[in-house]
């Protein structure tokens, strides 16, 4: 909420109003995303922090099957993320104004997928590693690099303007199909000239898809055998 | 004397026990003046543009400060820690006055601070220009007393808050209202326009002017880059808010500490 009151409002001040019309809005509609994105990395965190506890153990004694398991983690992590950020998308549509219902709900379908695909993202990551501080500085370095390479902050076409690798990074980056289509959901794509949703739609579904799909196969092979750091 | 430099030691072996950490934070730090100031210059306002002609080269020497900040921060995560393990019965028995505890704690939370800022501030060199020896001597003064004011504020924060979670909550408004009300990110000038406007909180207006990040980020900037002009006003904020906190830090751990 600070980084609107205090960050929004300044930096909209600074932005040159024939590149971004309304920066204000677009920053709002991209911290939703980009804070949808670091609270479904959490579930990473949990599973070692289970396996320090012993409850990863308990877990796999469960009567459910290893892909039941990361499934459910997976759907888990992105539902638990996207109470999280609630209030925060709700602050934004306050800020954006009215929107098509129709769009709308098919935005937040996509970032409901978009929540599930960083969750598995996040639990396969923190299966293949299993220790507890490369995964934080893994992390920390993919945050830095996947937000800042992506439109979360800015358009595509300022991207690629600056500079064309960062632009081509941009243009395959999950959270940039995330922001563009919650900002065409919520009415405000004039700014990003989204011209068919269509496409981050699928790249949403093809992220959603391997990791919860090739996280579910990886978990399964390295879940057995310990060697938690 | 001998024993603050037993804490600096201890507290400096902790430190590199973090190091790919470390190394994680500063690649963080430095995405943003490589990926995040490059495309944001792309972006900005003729008006602003006029006055600080590039947003890298404005945005370099915030961004050791923040370094700086988040870095010296950390100290009171640990004792935070030590408080709530009660690792800190056994600081309190060793052969040391509590005085010596507490400046110890509090210096090495500023040096550690400083060895991380370090790369960033060489960054900012490297692309901006070298000070003058008089100047640099300066920029290493200014940055130590707020390393160290930093280091203060978040020991006082770390012993007063007695969970985690209530030291992040607190670290986290900190951070957010320090960094964001700052000249870090943008030009003081700005701020002060949205306050005149009515768009902006005088208060925060205020708290952005003396802000000690905002007045060693532009006290860098007018070493290295001319804008804006020197003032003693930057070395007093910085000096007012390192005592403050220096001070108080050192009474917040030997009492708080010494009652739990």
């Amino acid at each position: 909420m600070s980084q609107i009151a205090l960050f929004g409002i300044i930096a909209s001040r600074m932005i040159n109003m024939q590149q971004v019309p309304d920066y204000f809005r677009y920053y709002v509609s991209g911290l939703s995303v980009m804070t949808l994105y670091s609270a479904a990395i959490f579930i990473g965190f949990d599973i070692y922090e289970e396996a320090e506890h012993g409850v990863f153990e308990y877990l796999l004694s469960l009567p459910v099957s290893r892909r039941q398991l990361v499934l459910g983690r997976s759907i888990g992590g992105g539902l638990r993320s996207f109470i999280y950020v609630g209030p925060l998308i709700g602050v934004s549509l306050y800020v954006i104004g009215s929107v098509n219902p129709l769009s709308f709900l098919a935005s937040l379908f996509a970032l409901f997928l978009f929540s599930f695909g960083v969750s598995g993202m996040s639990i396969t990551i923190a299966v293949i590693i299993k220790s507890s501080d490369r995964f934080d500085i893994l992390m920390g370095v993919l945050d830095a690099l996947i937000v800042r390479l992506s439109t979360a902050m800015y358009p595509l076409a300022v991207v690629q303007a600056a500079n064309p690798l960062y632009g081509g990074i941009a243009n395959f980056n999950p959270i940039t199909y995330a922001a563009d289509l919650f900002r065409w959901g919520t009415g405000i794509e004039a700014i990003i000239t989204l011209d068919n949703p269509l496409m981050p739609l699928i790249g949403i579904i093809v992220f959603f898809a391997f990791f919860t799909f090739v996280g579910i196969t990886i978990y399964d092979r390295r879940i057995e055998g310990g060697g938690w750091q | 004397m001998k024993a603050v430099f037993h804490i600096l030691e201890h507290d400096f072996r902790n430190f590199f026990r973090y190091k790919w950490w470390l190394v994680g934070l500063i690649s963080m730090n430095l995405a943003d003046l490589f990926i995040m100031a490059i495309v944001y210059n792309r972006m900005l306002s003729e008006e602003l543009m006029q006055q600080i002609k590039n947003y890298f080269n404005f945005f370099a020497p915030g961004l050791a400060v923040t370094g700086l900040f988040a870095s010296a921060f950390m100290i009171g995560r640990e004792i935070n820690m030590e408080r709530r393990r009660e690792i800190h019965h056994y600081m309190l028995s060793l052969p040391m006055t509590r005085m010596e505890l507490a400046v110890g704690r509090v210096l090495s939370g500023g040096l550690r601070g400083m060895v991380y800022m370090s790369p960033l501030l060489v960054t900012c060199f490297v692309f901006l220009g070298f000070p003058t020896v008089s100047q640099f001597l300066a920029i290493l003064a200014v940055l130590f007393l707020l390393a160290i004011g930093i280091s203060g504020l978040s020991i006082a924060i770390a012993v007063s808050t007695s969970s985690l979670e209530k030291f992040i909550t607190a670290r986290g408004l900190v951070y957010y209202t320090l960094f964001f009300c700052s000249s870090v990110f943008y030009p003081l000038s700005l701020i002060q326009q949205l306050g005149q406007e009515g768009k902006f909180p005088m208060a925060l207006v205020t708290l952005a002017e003396v802000n000690p990040l905002s007045s060693a980020s532009d006290m860098i900037r007018s070493f290295l880059l001319g804008t804006p002009s020197f003032s003693l006003n930057m070395i007093i904020n910085v000096l007012i808010f390192s005592t403050i906190f220096t001070l108080s830090a050192a009474f917040a751990y030997i009492q708080i500490i010494e009652r739990t």
